[in-house]
């Protein structure tokens, strides 16, 4: 418990370390830009007073429009944060069961219609996959809604989160990098001794082998997807009119609108680190060799 | 006879070295067909792109001949204002083949640079390249370029050199692992014994005989990756800018059609898109499992 304890205390200070390194490039950056603004060529203390602003999480007031940011980041970060976790369930679900046929049947039989479409699926671009899902689902049938606003649909406006949820976690590429990592890794796991002496006294492979095999690999591979996640974010906010982080961010690009910027990097840097400290929390729950 | 079975069993040895044709299944040699077809045409459309004898003007507006479905006059069809959109399919590889290649040239020799340096000297060194690369790689990259777009100019190979950056730490990452294996094996060892320098261990015998696949399939999947950044900015506005054409902004321009019914606007090139991609991703993952690492994009 000590150990884990402290594990998590090295990675806090990592994570503050980082944040401290990611505030003085971007403050670094202000400094070679072309043109003026406030704050510009002050050196220290205004850095200083950058790092209390975004620490103490009052952002001050935006450049172009003059509003208060926490007061419109903070909802559109949560709602990137409903998609974004979405999507990662959306990409395990569809390629945890394509990855174990594939290793099963080790491509020669009938899995590699599967790592076909893993491959399709994962290289579509993102833009328009949204734009044919919004046709045919939306437009040609009616099934589900493209959006509804946040307070006049009452009940029914978690039903606008499933087409973006499932656009970025099918449109992203971790389904073939996961696909690809489940095979090779529980091939590697079914052919050790111990497998075949459990399918010799018929105990059953999958659940065993499964546990043994991709859990740690897996972890980690979803935990480094989310900066990516974040990335596919701002396309699929900008098609499908969410208002995420990632729509902010496009929208104040437009504006050039700096401050809004910084606190947009701030927020999924820290989404990013939360992302890494539940992987070491994860991998000290699954790896007993790090007990 | 039975009793010396196993003594047998163990007198064949495996061959030391395995050519790389050998080692290749079929799904390897379908992949990596399919990859260098991707890549020869895409080498064709750039070399056609800059001559323009082949191809129509990709700029010439035909009001008379707007939305015109796929013919014999023009391949894959015209746009809105009648331009053909086979040519600027075309002379859309012009937008990312060269600050492309940029990209994963910085990419590659950096992250061989930090990687071989922070291989060699574990201590000091390492710890602090490892600090300053891990800064880069936890900002998530559109949301740094959009930053570099805000803060400097939107150009293409300001972008490129930029995405080419932050994919310096994943490469730095493995050819640190794979430098601090190298250097428990035997043969630099026996090469110290024989007294070669240090430069000839680094360069000859780390470098290029052995860091050589993991170089290969990382370029090409940093060019796959490079295509996709370069067609998401050009598609949300920021890249490269309408009248020269690039499949990020033709794509863009056909979803202004698509509810319409006029689909093969974004279609053609978005299909463009995927093959492309997906030639590039399975070259790399068909590479990697021939040469047996694991590498992992």
């Amino acid at each position: 418990m000590v150990r884990a304890l402290r594990l998590i205390l090295k990675e806090v200070f990592y994570t503050l370390a980082l944040i401290i390194g990611v505030t003085a490039l971007l403050f670094l950056f202000f400094n070679l830009m072309p043109g003026d603004f406030a704050g510009k060529g002050e050196g220290f203390p205004a850095y200083l007073t950058l790092l209390k602003k975004l620490f103490s999480f009052r952002f001050g007031r935006s450049v172009v429009s003059g509003v208060d940011i926490g007061s419109i980041v903070f909802p559109a970060f949560r709602n990137t944060l409903i998609l974004t976790i979405g999507a990662i369930f959306i990409s395990l679900i569809i390629a945890v069961p394509i990855g174990i046929f594939a290793a099963f049947r080790s491509f020669r039989s009938y899995s590699w219609p599967a790592m076909v479409f893993s491959y399709i699926i994962s290289s579509i671009p993102v833009f328009y996959l949204g734009y044919l899902v919004l046709f045919f689902v939306s437009r040609q049938t009616g099934f589900l809604p493209i959006y509804y606003p946040d307070s006049s649909a009452g009940p029914y406006r978690f039903l606008s989160y499933v087409l973006p949820i499932i656009v970025l976690g099918v449109g992203n590429d971790a389904i073939s990098e996961i696909v690809r990592l489940i095979s090779s890794e529980l091939g590697r796991v079914m052919s050790t001794d111990y497998v075949i002496a459990s399918k010799a006294r018929g105990e059953s492979v999958l659940a065993s082998s499964v546990n043994e095999g991709i859990a740690i690999p897996l972890v980690s591979i979803v935990c480094a997807r989310i900066p990516f996640l974040i990335g596919g974010a701002v396309i699929i906010e900008y098609v499908f009119n969410w208002p995420g982080m990632g729509r902010l961010a496009f929208q104040s690009t437009l504006d050039r609108d700096l401050p809004v910027l910084i606190v947009i990097t701030f927020l999924s840097v820290l989404m990013v680190r939360a992302g890494m400290i539940l992987k070491e929390i994860l991998l000290y729950v699954f790896n007993p060799g790090k007990r | 006879m039975k009793r010396f079975y196993f003594e047998e069993e163990s007198l064949q040895v495996a061959p030391l070295h395995v050519p790389l044709y050998k080692r290749a299944s079929a799904q390897d040699v379908a992949s990596i067909g399919f990859g260098l077809f991707v890549i020869s045409y895409l080498v064709v459309f750039f070399i056609i792109s800059g001559t323009n004898i082949f191809v129509k003007d990709p700029m010439e507006i035909n009001v008379s001949k707007m939305f015109q479905p796929p013919s014999f006059e023009h391949i894959l069809g015209t746009d809105y204002l009648g331009r053909d959109i086979f040519s600027r399919i075309v002379m859309g590889t012009q937008a990312f083949f060269i600050p492309g290649l940029l990209s994963i040239t910085i990419s590659t020799a950096f992250g061989l640079l930090f990687g071989v340096i922070s291989g060699f000297y574990p201590r000091i060194s390492s710890k602090i390249i490892f600090f300053v690369l891990n800064i880069i790689d936890t900002i998530p990259r559109f949301i740094f370029i959009l930053i570099i777009i805000v803060l400097f100019s939107p150009s293409i190979y300001l972008i490129m050199a930029f995405v080419g950056i932050t994919s310096i730490p994943k490469i730095t990452a493995y050819i640190k692992a794979k430098v601090e294996v190298l250097m428990q094996q035997r043969f630099i060892e026996a090469g110290r014994a024989l007294g070669l320098s240090q430069m000839t261990i680094i360069f000859k015998h780390i470098v290029w005989l052995s860091s050589k696949s993991v170089l290969i399939i990382h370029a090409t999947l940093g060019m796959g990756e490079a295509i996709l950044i370069e067609t998401a900015l050009s598609y949300l506005g920021f890249g490269v800018q309408e009248p020269v054409p690039s499949w990020g902004n033709m794509v863009a321009m056909g979803t202004d059609y698509f509810f319409q019914g006029k689909v093969w606007l974004a279609t053609i090139p978005a299909i463009t898109i995927l093959f492309t991609i997906m030639g590039l991703y399975l070259l790399g993952d068909g590479l990697n499992s021939m040469y047996n690492e694991k590498v992992s994009r």
